[in-house]
C-alpha cells in the first residue's frame, strides 16, 4: 500500500463531500477526489487510479427502488484504472436482505447507512489507509 | 464566574467586525447550511455562528436557541477569541471560570461548550462556529479536525461576502 492515498468519495451532499475530502487531507488520511454523480464517478474511475472508494448508492423515489450497482460491477470486473480489488465501502438509505447479498457478492468491505457523517466516512477512509490510521 | 476578557486590540478587532457588514442582517442560507450541518454532523442541541460585538454576542446562524444575542460577559465565545484554537470545555460545571455562570446554571444550561475562532486574514478574530450541549462531552481528533473545516468553510463565506 502506497504512503500517499488517492481516493474517491461518490456523495450527491455537496457539504458533506467537501468536509469530508478537507478533513481528510488535513489528518493526513491522503487524497479524496468529489464525484457528485455517478457519471462524474463513472468518468474519474475511467482516467484515474484509486486506492479505495466510498460509493453512495442512490435507489431513487419510486416505489420498488432499485440501487443502481452498475459502478460497483464496473470496477469489480476491471472495466477501470483501478485494481478490481480495491476497497469499497457503500451508503445507502436502508439495507435489505437481498442487497447486503448484492453487495456481499462484490466484495463491498462496508456498509453506510443514514444518517450520513462526515466522521463515519473518514473512519472508512481511514481503514484502506494503514499507514494513516496509525498516526491519528 | 470569570467574565469574557477583553483583548487589547478590541477597538481593531471591532473595527474588522464591523467592517464585515455583516452584524444585525438577516440570516443567510450559505451560513445556516453550514452551522445546521455542524449540529447534526455532531448530534448537538445547539450549534451557532456568533460574532462578539462590544457589549454582546450576536448569532447571525443559530440551530437550537431562540434569542439572536446575549450579553458578552457571559459567553463563552468571548473566551473562546482569545484562544488560538478550539476552545473546549468538558463540563463547565466543573470549571472555576463557568461553574456560577447563568448560562450554565440556567437556560439554555452550557455543560459542553466547544468554539472554534473564526479568526480573519486580516488576524483579528471576530467569533466563533461553536457547539454546545447539555450534559458532559469530549471531542476526539477526527471531530475536533472536522469542526475546524467548517469553521474554515464559514470563515471561507464571510470573507468571499466581503470580498
Amino acid at each position: 500500500m502506497p504512503e500517499h492515498l488517492n481516493m474517491l468519495l461518490v456523495e450527491e451532499q455537496a457539504l458533506l463531500r467537501k468536509t469530508v475530502s478537507l478533513t481528510a487531507r488535513s489528518l493526513g488520511l491522503g487524497t479524496i477526489h468529489e464525484a457528485a454523480t455517478m457519471q462524474a464517478a463513472e468518468r474519474m474511475l475511467r482516467e484515474q487510479t484509486f486506492h479505495g472508494a466510498v460509493i453512495s448508492l442512490d435507489c431513487g423515489t419510486g416505489q420498488g427502488c432499485a440501487y443502481n450497482l452498475a459502478l460497483l460491477d464496473k470496477v469489480r470486473n476491471g472495466t477501470s484504472a483501478s485494481l478490481p480489488t480495491i476497497p469499497i465501502a457503500v451508503m445507502v438509505d436502508n439495507a435489505t436482505t437481498d442487497l447486503l447479498k448484492e453487495l456481499r457478492d462484490r466484495r463491498i468491505s462496508r456498509v453506510i447507512l443514514k444518517p450520513f457523517r462526515a466522521k463515519v466516512l473518514l473512519d472508512a477512509f481511514a481503514t484502506f489507509n494503514p499507514n494513516a490510521t496509525r498516526q491519528y | 464566574m470569570l467574565a469574557a476578557p477583553i483583548p487589547a486590540d478590541d477597538k481593531e478587532r471591532l473595527a474588522a467586525l464591523r467592517a464585515l457588514l455583516i452584524l444585525d442582517t438577516p440570516p443567510e442560507e450559505r451560513f445556516d447550511k453550514i452551522v445546521q450541518f455542524a449540529a447534526t454532523e455532531f448530534d448537538m442541541p445547539i450549534a451557532l455562528l456568533s460574532l462578539i460585538d462590544e457589549n454582546r454576542q450576536w448569532f447571525k446562524a443559530i440551530v437550537g436557541l431562540d434569542v439572536c444575542e446575549t450579553g458578552r460577559d457571559i459567553s463563552f465565545c468571548g473566551h473562546a477569541i482569545l484562544q488560538p484554537d478550539i476552545f473546549v470545555i468538558p463540563d463547565a460545571r466543573a470549571d472555576e471560570r463557568f461553574a456560577d455562570n447563568p448560562i450554565v446554571t440556567g437556560e439554555p444550561y452550557v455543560i459542553f461548550y466547544a468554539g472554534a475562532p473564526l479568526q480573519l486574514a486580516s488576524g483579528f478574530t471576530v467569533g466563533t462556529l461553536c457547539l454546545i450541549d447539555r450534559k458532559p462531552r469530549q471531542l476526539d481528533a477526527t471531530e475536533l479536525a472536522i469542526l475546524t473545516t467548517l469553521r474554515d468553510l464559514l470563515l471561507e463565506e464571510m470573507e468571499a461576502a466581503h470580498a
